[in-house]
């Protein structure tokens, strides 16, 4: 078994995979940025058990048939077993089939609609009981019980509806309306919404839309005169990276719910932040995806120092179950589903382009990516 | 002809291969050499259609039972398929003398080999056991994707059991039978009943 082990000052190899271009580039562009921030802090501390972490670093273009395809030359030709990697569902569910075949593990920093398992994924963003539970309590309690859903036309907004109408009703709320738009929609393509929403007499926006539309879904609402203080947009996927592209004053008032916030007070996100921002410039916002990105390379490094070998069955082990002090908290991995333990937030978007926390868990949110015990509490009423 | 040999498994079944591996179509990317020419005539006994192939062309084609093919450095590159997602049965063909390579053989993922030279028997049998893992990994990953969306209707039965209880005021067997009820009269599953009487609640209010 140790015949394919390197020599000791071999670097360890890893893949990297997030969109450099296409229409998912400002978001995965910061998954990018962390990971290689991450890698960097590892390596100028010496790197793990000596050798340093090379990523070999690929551009999918936002295009889910390039996940595949560069996943099976990650694993191929560049000979790398580990890959961090991915936003859409739709790119994780390309790149699956690819890591269970070679027995590949991927490491997935994007929050998404649950109801999957694989042994060759570790999942290190929100499930949906860690942050729509906590959402769909608080808009209900805030805003009222009419929900518009709008979201991007692919797996992750009808999964993530699907869950949130469950969750809704059990809260004795309604979905007045629902509309799905491409992952290309423009700027027009949301005039005809906002003018639904409106006649829908909805409380409050449900948003899955994702990628650079996510902008023109804000900036249209913003010009139809819609008030967030009555009825705001509520996203798990719109970060401070989002509002910072569609403007602060756009995004202001509006709500996210997430693991992290570039504003969670403590000191180990101090220093993530200062980093991040002299590495990539003092305006660069970080975000939930972003913070999930570096804080799984640092899970992975600690566990390949314990294990001195990359090999999937080897490092997997390792990983589950340990845990790490995020910039979001203290986070664990479950070694039940290979989900991680997270904080549940809800933030108000500020005309700094900051979020507001108005809520915040007690304690760490155990991951239940299948909604075995969550959000059914109140189905027995 | 089937049933005798399932009777008499040990003294008739190396004669006639199973219908499993009979009449199948078959894309031989093998080099034209002697033994070559050998593989594809015992190929064609099976009954195959058998399209030889050569040189191994960029993209292998995938409308196809069973790939044949050189075990080269460019195989996976030339196999239309990503890892994990076949869409048909691979067989590797390897050298016998030299060392086998076996990473790249780990990265064809291939549900058989085949070394030279070739025997009738061993071609048979490589075309047969390549076929049949084939067709149970296609079923392994047909019941995850089956499992997947019964984990899904689960939770649309329990929300829809849950909703007929409270407005109609009865007990949970009853609600059961109800939705039975319903699928059975319209002839739809229970998991669409369920789905309707959900987005009907919602319409309601």
């Amino acid at each position: 078994m140790r015949w394919c082990r390197g020599l000791v000052s071999e670097p360890w190899r890893v893949g990297v995979l997030f969109s450099q271009s296409g229409v998912m580039a400002v978001i995965e562009e910061t998954q990018l940025r962390a990971t290689l921030l991450a890698i960097d802090e590892i390596n100028t501390a010496g790197g793990v058990n000596g050798r340093e972490i090379v990523p070999v670093i690929y551009d999918p273009g936002s295009e889910t048939g390039a996940f595949a395809l560069c996943a099976k030359r990650l694993m191929i030709e560049d000979e790398v077993s580990t890959i961090f990697g991915c936003y859409t569902s739709s790119s994780r569910k390309a790149v699956l089939p690819v890591v269970e075949r070679l027995n590949g593990l991927l490491w997935y920093p994007t929050l998404y609609e649950g109801f999957e398992f694989s042994s060759n994924v570790i999942y290190t963003g929100a499930s949906p009981n860690q942050n729509s539970v906590a959402l769909c309590s608080y808009l209900v309690e805030n805003y009222g019980t009419r929900f518009f859903f709008v979201g991007s036309d692919y797996v992750y907004p009808r999964e993530s509806n699907r869950v949130m109408r469950d969750l809704l009703q059990t809260q004795g709320g309604e979905v007045v309306g629902e509309t799905y738009l491409d992952l290309r929609a423009k700027r027009t393509d949301f005039v005809p919404v906002m003018r639904q929403i409106k006649n829908a007499g909805a409380n409050v926006i449900f948003s899955t839309v994702v990628g650079d539309s996510t902008i023109y879904l804000y900036q249209s609402y913003a010009e139809a005169g819609l008030n967030p203080a009555v009825t705001p947009i509520a996203s798990l996927t719109t970060t401070e990276s989002e509002v910072r592209a569609m403007g602060f004053d756009v995004g202001a008032g509006q709500i996210t719910a997430a693991s992290y916030f570039q504003s969670v007070p403590n000191e180990r996100n101090t220093a993530f932040v200062a980093r991040y921002q002299r590495r990539h410039g003092d305006d660069e916002p970080t975000n939930m995806c972003a913070e999930a990105a570096y804080f799984q390379v640092h899970i992975f490094a600690n566990a390949l120092s314990r294990t001195n070998s990359i090999d999937t069955d080897q490092i997997r082990p390792a990983v589950l179950g340990s845990d790490f002090d995020a910039p979001q908290g203290r986070v664990s991995v479950s070694a039940a589903n290979g989900h991680t333990n997270l904080w549940t937030r809800i933030g108000r978007a500020n005309r700094r382009g900051q979020f507001d926390i108005v809520q915040e868990s007690p304690t760490l949110v155990w991951a239940d990516p299948y909604l075995v015990g969550s959000g059914r509490v109140s189905l027995s009423v | 002809m089937t049933t005798r040999n399932r009777s008499h498994p040990t003294t008739r079944g190396a004669q006639s291969p199973s219908s499993e591996v009979l009449c199948l179509d078959i894309v031989a990317a093998v080099r034209p050499d002697q033994e070559g020419d050998a593989l594809i005539r015992e190929l064609q006994r099976s009954r195959g259609r058998v399209r030889r192939l050569w040189p191994l062309p960029a993209r292998l084609p995938e409308d196809t039972d069973v790939i044949v093919a050189e075990l080269v450095p460019e195989l996976p590159q030339c196999l239309p398929w990503v890892p994990g997602q076949p869409m048909a049965a691979l067989i590797a063909v390897m050298a016998a003398l030299q060392p086998p390579d076996l990473k790249l053989l780990r990265n064809c993922a291939p549900h058989a080999v085949l070394h030279r030279p070739f025997t009738a028997n061993t071609v048979l049998t490589s075309l047969a056991l390549a076929r049949a893992q084939f067709l149970y990994e296609r079923r392994l990953r047909g019941r995850i994707d089956k499992l997947d969306e019964t984990l899904r209707a689960f939770r649309r039965v329990e929300r829809a059991k849950n909703i007929l209880m409270q407005t109609r005021k009865i007990d949970e067997e009853e609600a059961y039978q109800f939705m039975r009820r319903q699928a059975m009269k319209r002839r739809i599953s229970i998991s669409a009943i369920a789905a309707a009487i959900v987005d009907s609640c919602e319409v309601l209010g």
